[in-house]
């Protein structure tokens, strides 16, 4: 016991006091806050300013006051910032809403398009028209020409639906201009449909908009606002938090054990100690650096909520269940790793065996969505009863608004401990025998021939 | 009192390749063994059954009373032949932690480790990081490791492999301090010269067997070679004279001077001294038996000649492993 304890001491120094620890303990929370504010900026990035001209032939002679006060600056800033409100108000819990609502509303309205429009007389030649959009001279852009339908406005009989429009492009326009032109178009003739028959456009756009409230969760211990999107974004968190803990242990377990093997000072160690208790110390060295990271982490996201005035919104029982999760999926993943570590000889040997580790790892991620929706579904549940993947998906639903009931989350913590168990009795095997192999590196049935020979 | 080593009908094979076949070998406590053969013989096979790292496929074995090395790990100082330290870790810490994991308490490990180094001429290098070091000095770290416990049993696998003359004196001398300390020492080597200046007791291997196991003292009484070795004072000597003096078989002229095989029985004492009354020597000298001699002599049934390569791996020429 005090041997498996100097290991994991030596081991536990060893990682923490290298760079590589210290850059890896930053890099991964600053690449994800780089992903996560910088997606959506090159997502929505703006494209450069639509600037060009849009011929009219308007056979109605209605629309093309509607089209101009439709393509006006202004009302198009408008409308963009009353979707972009819609959205925020979905997705946002309140206090962070107020910090995020200026910028993001701003950035929402982003560069306005500013379109000419070219009044065509309703009798003019529309082929002769056309030709008119492939010239683009003196820096003038020939956008689009519209040909409005002479019922577009006025139904031609009783019963009959409305008349539309026809839209020549020219091949220059991108889609993004096309749409804008679309959505103006279809304001326009709404709007002059609208007057056309007589009815007051305020009263009934007045009459089509529903406020959507936020729910109030009502529980036994009192009554809650609803926080969608932070329940929603909640078990996304939690499972990275799980996925780097497991990652920063396992990665280290597999190149540590390769650098042993191929140093050979497992010779010199073997003669100490024997390769269980190796396995074991350096196992629970690398445990202790997992929970150092993950408890500065978690105590990083504690302060942010604290300051953001949310951290009522966080269960604390579900820091418990993450650290118990942890434990589980860490030792199931960090054997299997250092088993590796111990079967190959150098670390470009291991990327074939790593290759079902890896997927297994990741295959929550990609469930993800489909648990979120869904968190108590026959897929959900039955996934949550299969190691390895299952304490990510038990989390995830731990995490949800709806949380499962206690005898699921008994008995995926039962099934993880014995798959863990599993993992250890293999691991142990395989390593046993692999420290000492040389030469070739195995392939999985060689792996499983060896855990059966030892 | 037990041996401290027990090996009883121990065999291990590897796919087709019997490692090692059959072997039975005890030393006794204290003693000073050498295990010799040639690179395949088996030698590292069987010193790593011994320290449990392998496992014989039959066969048993006892370290220090124990059944498993396992069990007397802190009490067995080893030096394997595939040497490793942290190369990031510094040389004291290194051979300290190596201490410690055998059961010194921390104090003690570091202190015996700073002591050790000095001892082998590291004193300065106890601060620097493994990885700063020459191999040789290494090599002289890991001989720390190995003997920081105060083993009751050193094992030593090709501890002269790829040292310099120097290093090669300096361990010399640390093993025999070592065995005059108590410690039962078993070391092996595919170089027979170094067993030949060390041991009490030589043990041979060739390809997994046992082919002789006697004291070094009794190995050079039965194969005394009754070759005596003359250079003349005066190169003019006529050395065919010597044919006729009593007790000598045959004279064989060489370059310097002559080899002469006497009679089975003669008293070398009375032959040379009735060779050097004959012909004034600048040197005379009994041929002392040759551990090559002798293995090459068991494993090729007597053929005074003997395989050259095989000859060549015995006198470390070539195949010395780095």
């Amino acid at each position: 016991m005090k041997k498996i304890g100097l290991i994991a001491i030596r081991e536990f120094v060893t990682t923490v006091g290298s760079k590589g620890f210290l850059f890896g303990l930053l890099i991964m929370p600053l690449l994800f806050v780089m992903v996560m504010l910088g997606a959506p900026r090159i997502m929505n990035a703006r494209s450069p300013q639509i600037r060009g001209d849009v011929a009219v032939i308007d056979q109605t002679t209605r629309v093309t006051a509607e089209l101009r006060m439709a393509l006006d600056p202004e009302t198009f800033a408008a409308r963009r910032r009353a979707n972009a409100q819609r959205a925020l108000r979905a997705s946002m819990p309140g206090a962070a809403q107020a910090v995020a609502s200026n910028q993001t509303l701003q950035a929402a309205v982003g560069q306005l398009p500013a379109l000419q429009l070219v009044e065509r007389p309703a009798s003019a030649n529309v082929q002769h028209e056309k030709e008119w959009l492939g010239r683009n001279t003196n820096g003038e852009h020939h956008l689009a020409l519209v040909v409005m339908h002479p019922d577009a406005v006025v139904r031609a009989g009783a019963g009959t639906e409305y008349g539309s429009y026809d839209l020549y492009v020219s091949p220059t326009l991108d889609n993004a201009t096309e749409n804008v032109l679309n959505e103006a178009l279809a304001q326009a003739l709404t709007t002059a449909r609208l007057r056309a028959s007589q009815l007051d456009v305020a009263q009934i756009e007045a009459t089509m908009r529903v406020a959507k409230p936020a729910s109030v969760i009502v529980a036994a211990d009192g009554e809650q606002q609803a926080q969608r999107g932070f329940d929603r974004a909640l078990p996304f968190l939690l499972g990275v938090l799980l996925f780097i803990g497991v990652m920063i242990g396992g990665q280290t377990l597999m190149t540590s054990t390769i650098e042993e093997k191929s140093s050979r000072v497992v010779d010199v160690l073997l003669a100490a100690v024997s390769p269980f208790e190796l396995m074991a110390g350096k196992l629970l060295g690398q445990l202790g650096v997992g929970l150092l990271v993950m408890a500065i982490y978690v105590g990083l996201g504690l302060i942010a909520l604290f300051q953001f005035a949310m951290l009522g919104l966080l269960n604390p029982m579900l820091v418990v269940y993450l650290l118990i999760f942890f434990l589980i999926t860490y030792v199931i993943f960090g054997a299997t790793m250092m088993a590796i570590g111990a079967a190959v000889n150098q670390v470009a040997d291991a990327q074939s065996l790593m290759g079902p580790v890896m997927l297994l790892l990741v295959a929550p991620y990609i469930l993800a969505p489909m648990i979120a929706r869904a968190p108590n579904s026959t897929f959900a549940v039955v996934l949550s009863f299969i190691p390895p993947v299952n304490a990510f998906v038990m989390l995830s639903r731990l995490a949800s608004g709806t949380p499962p009931p206690a005898w699921q989350v008994l008995l995926t913590m039962l099934l993880g401990l014995l798959a863990a168990g599993a993992a250890v009795w293999f691991a142990g095997k395989v390593f046993k025998i692999g420290l000492l192999m040389h030469g070739k590196p195995p392939n999985v049935a060689t792996l499983v021939r060896w855990a059966r020979a030892a | 009192m037990q041996p401290a080593l027990e090996l009883k009908g121990v065999s291990k094979a590897f796919g087709d390749t019997r490692a090692v076949d059959d072997l039975n070998l005890v030393v006794p406590r204290g003693a000073l063994y050498g295990v010799i053969g040639p690179s395949g013989a088996g030698k590292t096979t069987a010193i790593r059954m011994i320290m449990s790292i392998l496992f014989p496929d039959s066969g048993t074995l006892s370290v220090l009373g124990r059944a498993s090395a396992l069990d007397a790990k802190d009490r067995i100082g080893y030096l394997p032949e595939e040497r490793g330290v942290y190369r990031k870790m510094r040389v004291g810490a290194f051979c300290s932690y190596m201490g410690q994991l055998k059961g010194v308490a921390a104090k003690q490990a570091s202190a015996r480790a700073s002591r050790l180094l000095e001892r082998l001429d590291l004193a300065g290098a106890e601060t620097q990081k493994c990885e700063d070091l020459s191999k040789g000095m290494l090599q002289r770290v890991q001989v720390v490791a190995a003997i920081i416990n105060e083993p009751d049993l050193l094992i030593l696998d090709e501890p002269f492999s790829g040292l310099d003359p120097v290093s090669v004196r300096l361990l010399k001398n640390l093993v025999a301090e070592e065995h005059r300390r108590g410690a039962t020492i078993l070391f092996s080597t595919h170089i027979m010269a170094h067993a030949e200046e060390l041991c009490q007791h030589i043990v041979m291997l060739h390809k997994g067997h046992k082919v002789l196991d006697e004291p070094m003292a009794g190995l050079r009484h039965r194969y005394d070679p009754r070759t005596v070795r003359l250079e003349p004072l005066d190169p003019s000597s006529d050395l065919a004279l010597l044919r006729g003096t009593p007790g000598v078989e045959r004279v064989d002229i060489t370059a310097h001077g002559c080899e002469i095989r006497l009679i089975a029985g003669t008293d070398p004492a009375a032959a040379i001294r009735q060779v050097a009354a004959a012909v004034a020597p600048a040197r005379i000298e009994l041929a002392r038996v040759r551990l090559e001699d002798v293995f090459i002599r068991l494993v090729t049934g007597g053929a005074a000649e003997g395989d050259e390569a095989l000859r060549a791996d015995l006198q470390g020429l070539g195949s010395e492993r780095i």
